[in-house]
């Protein structure tokens, strides 16, 4: 049961207003969650308080029914959650493989890191072809797969991800989201934040709503991606037809 | 020409430990955004010490980098502890520090001030007289052997960055604090650590310099102000742009020394910070103008 | 969208700290009852003549207090912190001397013009240094500190580290002070006056944005570089006048004394202990400092402890009360009205 259940959550930074103001949400393991909402709904920093990067104010995070709210980010990775920042944020100054092997931090057993890097790199070829280049100098693509390919290297249960498709091309775009949707193939929990809202819930199975830092939409993303009043808040009217079509 | 040379050598040689002074610093304003302007300070208490055991015990002040290194990590993991651990998301954290850091090496000069006078103290081993003479030229022994002791350590700290665990940690923390995190660096950890590291750097050269240099409590002043035109010229927070700064300047200041006099040598230093800040404000290895 | 929010917060900012016109004289008669105590002082000297100590006493505060209010345009509103401002008091000090030495002009006269010059010296340096943000800045001012102090130590014309020696003003030692004494209390009395017209200009307006946020501020038009220079040239006009005044006073001129990082250190922490960006916070500041000074020197008898204690005392108000005296009074709604002047 890798179930994230999220109850009454406030958050916010420093000494500054809530951000999050009593979220609650459940998330099913195995299936994908994309999360979308206007600028200051609170997205990223849903993402953070569950990765453990802010601590909530109140109320209780769950992961596979333990507590995990107030645990540090490393405890938080140990128990198979990652997380990918929006900005990326790689080591710039490192190679590939060093990013990986940094994904592995929280491992101690090194040659196990190893392995799991090899593993990835059978299934991220250019990952394997660009290894020991340093990560500055990829492309925003490439760097957004590294930064997917260091979170995957815990072999977590689930993956959040904070706007992958920021600041791509769309042709790139399609093929994160390509990745995005291999990784729930094999049957890992996703958690999306995606601006392009569109093609978020396209590859998800749930789709949420989050405005003023409370859940106020949730439904298969089917639905979401039908709703009339989704559509015209956040996808724009002539993508109806389109999104009705795309969902059978 | 043999002139000429024998300036370089003697330049060099003092590059290392000015690498050594540097790296501390550097250690620590690439990890936290700290700009230690105590770090000086710290050093002429590392001297007091090398020099109290030199003069007590009769402890060579080479193997007094045993006592200093050690000594100085604590003091730099309570300072951390104390003063910075809880304040690092202050969005002004950087401009606090300068001046934390500036007025805690005034305390650290008064209390030394207080306590040893003012009086100008130097440890005076057998070998701080004697130099290795080869054909035309010579060499301080006082200053080979500080400078190779300072380039050993220099390497064991890029060796300890580059293959260990903990050193993987304080790089990547280096390069990218929020990543680190995301990866599971312990980030407050990992800064307490590193300062404790960087100070220690300046125990060791505390006790370097103790043998090639005169020092008093007020001497800190005119290093802090070496050692910063160093970082600055390295590009703040690069290893390797303090080191090849140091040597650098190191070399410069050994020629204006010759040919201007002992008492000029200083103004090399702050020339070059000027220079640089005119042409190339993010230093030589630096990337980006410091925010 | 960020200018906005940077036009916004100032201007909500302006009016809210606007001083109500209604009780204006009440607010200003402190002031002015201290400032009218002031120019009677040395009418007592001159009449009972056991008040030298106290004109000294007097004058050194005058001459902080204008060291910590100019520095407060540059260092507090537009939040450029300079640990070198002492260099623009050696600046006008050394001036007036060697003019005075070459020519005989007298520094009474040629004070505003070591001002002005000053303030020429500190654009240029601006120009290079102001280049920079943050701590690369502080750091360059501090090596300014330093660069002028090797310079002065080592050029013959100054005398080097034995300095310039200047004649002593030719009155008897009962009043020999006093010309100095109005000198500076004019001096500080005008400097105050400027920080005041500066801090409610749009002028200091566009220097609060740049401390707030340099780069929302040069989005919403302010030509952020050419304001800093001025303000750091215009921080540098009555230090330099002041600097004139004091090597005569003093009757040497030394290195040692005017360019210390300590004495560039002490301005920062007079400015923030009495509250930075405030109109009366530095002369709070000031007037503390030189009281709790006077004590340490006096009940201890160390100058070494001196900078344990201004390091300890600055090192704690960083930590603790940033906002400095005037700033957290005012923020506690406790600051009595003679002093608030933001």
């Amino acid at each position: 049961m890798g179930t994230l259940v999220i109850e009454n959550v406030v958050a916010g930074y420093g000494s500054g207003p809530d951000i999050l103001k009593g979220l609650s949400l459940t998330v099913e393991s195995c299936k994908a969650y994309c999360i979308i909402g206007p600028n200051g709904a609170g997205k990223s920093t849903l993402i953070k308080t569950i990765a453990g990067l802010l601590k909530p104010r109140s109320g209780r995070i769950v992961f596979k029914g333990e507590d995990i709210s107030g645990l540090r980010a490393d405890q938080v990775l140990q128990r198979g959650l990652c997380y990918v920042p929006s900005d990326r944020s790689l080591f710039p100054d490192m190679t590939v493989k060093e990013n990986l092997r940094m994904g592995g931090f929280v491992m101690r057993d090194s040659r196990l890191v190893d392995q799991r890097i090899d593993e990835l790199f059978v299934q991220f070829p250019i990952l394997k072809e660009k290894s020991a280049q340093l990560a500055k100098t990829l492309s925003g693509g490439q760097q957004q797969l590294v930064a997917i390919a260091r979170a995957m290297v815990l072999k977590p249960e689930m993956i959040m991800l904070d706007e992958p498709s920021l600041g791509l091309s769309p042709k790139v775009v399609q093929q994160i989201f390509g990745t995005i949707t291999g990784l729930r193939d094999q049957g890992l929990t996703i958690l999306l934040v995606e601006q392009n809202a569109r093609k978020g819930l396209q590859i998800s199975d749930v789709g949420v709503v989050l405005d003023l830092g409370t859940n106020s939409f949730e439904a298969s993303a089917c639905d979401v991606l039908n709703d009339p009043r989704i559509q015209e808040l956040y996808l724009g009217k002539r993508h109806q037809t389109e999104a009705a079509e795309e969902c059978q | 020409m043999n002139q000429i040379l024998q300036i370089l050598m003697l330049g060099l040689c003092l590059g290392g430990v000015y690498a050594l002074m540097s790296s501390g610093m550097t250690l620590i304003f690439g990890v936290m955004r700290i700009v230690n302007l105590a770090h000086a300070a710290f050093i002429v208490l590392g001297a007091y010490l090398a020099f109290w055991l030199f003069k007590l015990w009769h402890v060579d002040p080479i193997v007094s980098v045993a006592v200093t290194m050690p000594a100085l990590f604590l003091i730099g993991i309570g300072y951390y502890r104390l003063v910075f651990a809880r304040r690092a998301d202050n969005p002004r954290f950087t401009d606090l520090t300068v001046l934390i850091t500036f007025a805690t090496g005034l305390v650290i000069e008064g209390v030394l001030a207080f306590f040893f006078t003012g009086i100008y103290r130097s440890t005076t081993p057998v070998y701080a007289q004697k130099s290795f003479l080869f054909g035309d030229f010579f060499l301080p022994q006082s200053q080979v052997y500080a400078t190779v002791i300072s380039i050993v350590l220099i390497v064991s700290l890029w060796l300890f960055l580059r293959y260990t665990r903990i050193g993987n940690a304080i790089r990547a923390t280096m390069q990218n604090r929020n990543a680190a995190q995301v990866v599971g660096v312990n980030v407050t950890w990992i800064s307490t650590l590193a300062f404790g590291i960087g100070l220690a750097m300046a125990g060791a050269s505390g006790s370097l310099i103790s043998f090639i240099f005169t020092f008093y409590p007020a001497k800190h002043v005119a290093w802090i102000g070496m050692i910063m035109c160093l970082v600055v010229l390295g590009g703040m927070g690069s290893l390797m742009g303090s080191l090849v700064a140091s040597f650098l300047l190191a070399t410069a200041a050994a020629f204006v020394n010759f040919y201007f006099g002992a008492s000029y040598a200083p103004i090399t230093f702050y020339l070059a910070l000027f220079l640089i800040l005119l042409f190339r404000p993010q230093g030589l290895f630096g990337k980006k103008v410091e925010g | 969208m960020a200018e906005n929010t940077v036009n916004q917060s100032l201007t909500t900012e302006k009016t809210f700290l606007q001083p109500k016109k209604g009780n204006m004289w009440v607010k200003a008669g402190i002031p002015l009852a201290i400032l009218a105590v002031l120019i009677l002082l040395p009418v007592f000297q001159i009449v009972e003549g056991t008040l030298n100590y106290w004109l000294h006493m007097m004058m050194y505060i005058f001459l902080y207090v204008i060291m910590a209010v100019s520095w407060n345009i540059i260092g507090g509103y537009a939040g450029y912190v300079s640990l070198g401002h002492n260099v623009f008091f050696a600046f006008g000090a050394y001036f007036a001397g060697m003019l005075y030495l070459s020519t005989r002009i007298s520094p009474f006269v040629s004070a505003p013009v070591a001002g002005i010059l000053a303030m020429g010296f500190g654009m240029l340096f601006g120009l290079i240094a102001l280049r920079t943000r943050g701590s690369t800045f502080i750091i360059s001012t501090i090596a300014l500190v330093l660069l002028v102090a090797e310079l002065l130590d080592n050029w013959k014309l100054t005398g080097g580290t034995n300095g310039l020696a200047m004649p002593m003003i030719a009155l008897d030692g009962r009043v020999a002070k006093i010309p100095y004494y109005y000198y500076l209390l004019a001096a500080m009395v005008l400097c105050i006056i400027m920080a005041y017209f500066i801090k409610h200009s749009k002028f200091g307006l566009a220097l609060r944005a740049i401390s707030q946020d340099e780069t929302k501020a040069e989005v919403a038009g302010i030509p952020t570089r050419s304001y800093k220079i001025l303000a750091f040239g215009i921080s540098g006009l009555f230090i330099g006048l002041a600097g004139s005044l004091w090597g005569s006073y003093l009757t040497y001129l030394r290195p040692s004394i005017f360019l210390t990082v300590a004495l560039g250190t002490s301005i920062v922490l007079n400015t923030i202990l009495g509250g930075k960006g405030t109109v009366a916070g530095p002369i709070v500041g000031t007037v503390i400092m030189t009281l709790i000074n006077e004590l340490v020197v006096a009940k201890l008898g160390a100058t070494e402890l001196n900078i344990v204690v201004t390091g300890l005392i600055l090192i704690f108000v960083l930590l603790f009360f940033p906002e400095g005296i005037v700033g957290s009074l005012k923020s506690a709604n406790k600051l009595p009205s003679f002093l608030d002047w933001d």
